[in-house]
């Protein structure tokens, strides 16, 4: 299995959200944990330990696992002995989370219909089922799933526009 | 699990992944899907975005002139692991060398808190940038205190002054 640049740089990233997941945005060892994670895969690559490219991804999850277990494990002993009083480092600064990117998701989502923002906010913030929101805006379920991938696809677009004038 | 089976079962999958309502087995399994599935991966991506652009944030950021000014604008705790700390975090950005954080409606700071504000004084500092508080109450300013961060951290009163003492250090 070889692995090119690009490949590695996508893994990074997505890497990042997987740790974010499991550890929070404020772990201010997230980049240390997914290059740890990335050095292993790598060095699994190159023994040939990955006999199926297919099965790269779970190879890939299940490592990162174990080194975001033993970054856990790392954490509760140094709190064991004093690290209350130590000063962390700067957290990891999530892909979505600078300034700039967040007004773009502002902008973005200004620009969006109220419609479009409901029912937006019910499925993903109040994590409402679809039959919920099908009653509560008067939905058939063949319109709830077209409105819903609408107000997706057009959040997208607003914000790749928004970020590309940036 | 087929992931893309029917797009409305993979934005509910995404969805509860990003709320951390599925099971540990399904998250492992979407997880190790995603790590190799760009198309997967894009629409996580655009959901995080939705999830984190639509919900509810307590945390006010404004820009006077080059000085960004932090304020949370509903009771908050600077507090280990605790929402606005994290928040507080995130959006603390390299770029930005002179912060004022508004702590009027900070209620508690703990060591958490107090090691976070250092990071980011540490952070503008070596970046000739500078960093202050406004507006502590009495139990924040105690703590300050106490733990001799107010006399790195100059704190203020008045938004006014402390924006003025930007230009005039």
């Amino acid at each position: 299995m070889a692995l090119d640049p690009g490949t590695l740089e996508q893994y990074r990233l997505k890497l990042r959200y997987k740790v974010r997941w499991h550890l929070g945005s404020s772990c201010p060892d997230v980049d240390d944990v997914v290059q740890e994670s990335l050095t292993r895969f790598l060095r699994a690559v190159q023994e040939e330990k990955i006999r199926k490219p297919e099965s790269a991804g779970a190879f890939l999850s299940g490592i990162c696992n174990n080194v975001i277990q033993e970054y856990r494990r790392g954490v509760s002993r140094e709190a064991v002995s004093n690290s209350d009083t130590k000063t962390p480092e700067r957290a990891a600064a999530p892909e979505t989370d600078g300034l700039e990117l967040r007004e773009a998701i502002a902008v973005a989502l200004s620009r969006l219909p109220q419609r479009d923002q409901d029912i937006l906010r019910a499925f993903f913030v109040e994590g409402k089922s679809k039959e919920e929101i099908c009653l509560s805006m008067g939905l058939s379920d063949g319109q709830f799933r077209v409105a819903l991938f609408r107000a997706k696809g057009r959040f997208r677009e607003n914000y790749y526009r928004e970020v590309k004038q940036k | 699990m087929q992931f893309h089976r029917d797009p409305l079962f993979r934005e509910e999958l995404i969805r509860d992944y990003l709320l951390k309502r599925l099971d540990a087995e399904t998250a492992e399994s979407f997880e190790s899907h995603y790590l190799v599935c760009e198309e997967c991966f894009e629409q996580l991506r655009v959901g995080e975005m939705l999830a984190s652009g639509l919900g509810r944030s307590k945390l006010e950021v404004r820009r006077v002139e080059d000085v960004v000014v932090l304020r949370f604008a509903e009771p908050a705790q600077l507090t280990r692991q605790s929402f606005e700390l994290e928040e507080l975090t995130r959006v603390f950005r390299q770029k930005d060398t002179k912060v004022l954080i508004d702590l009027r409606r900070v209620t508690k700071i703990d060591s958490a808190g107090l090691g976070q504000l250092m990071s980011f004084y540490s952070h503008v500092v070596k970046n000739q940038g500078a960093l202050k508080l406004i507006n502590a109450n009495t139990e924040v300013q105690a703590v300050l205190h106490a733990t001799k961060v107010d006399s790195l951290l100059e704190t203020y009163n008045d938004e006014h002054q402390a924006l003025k003492s930007f230009d005039h250090p």
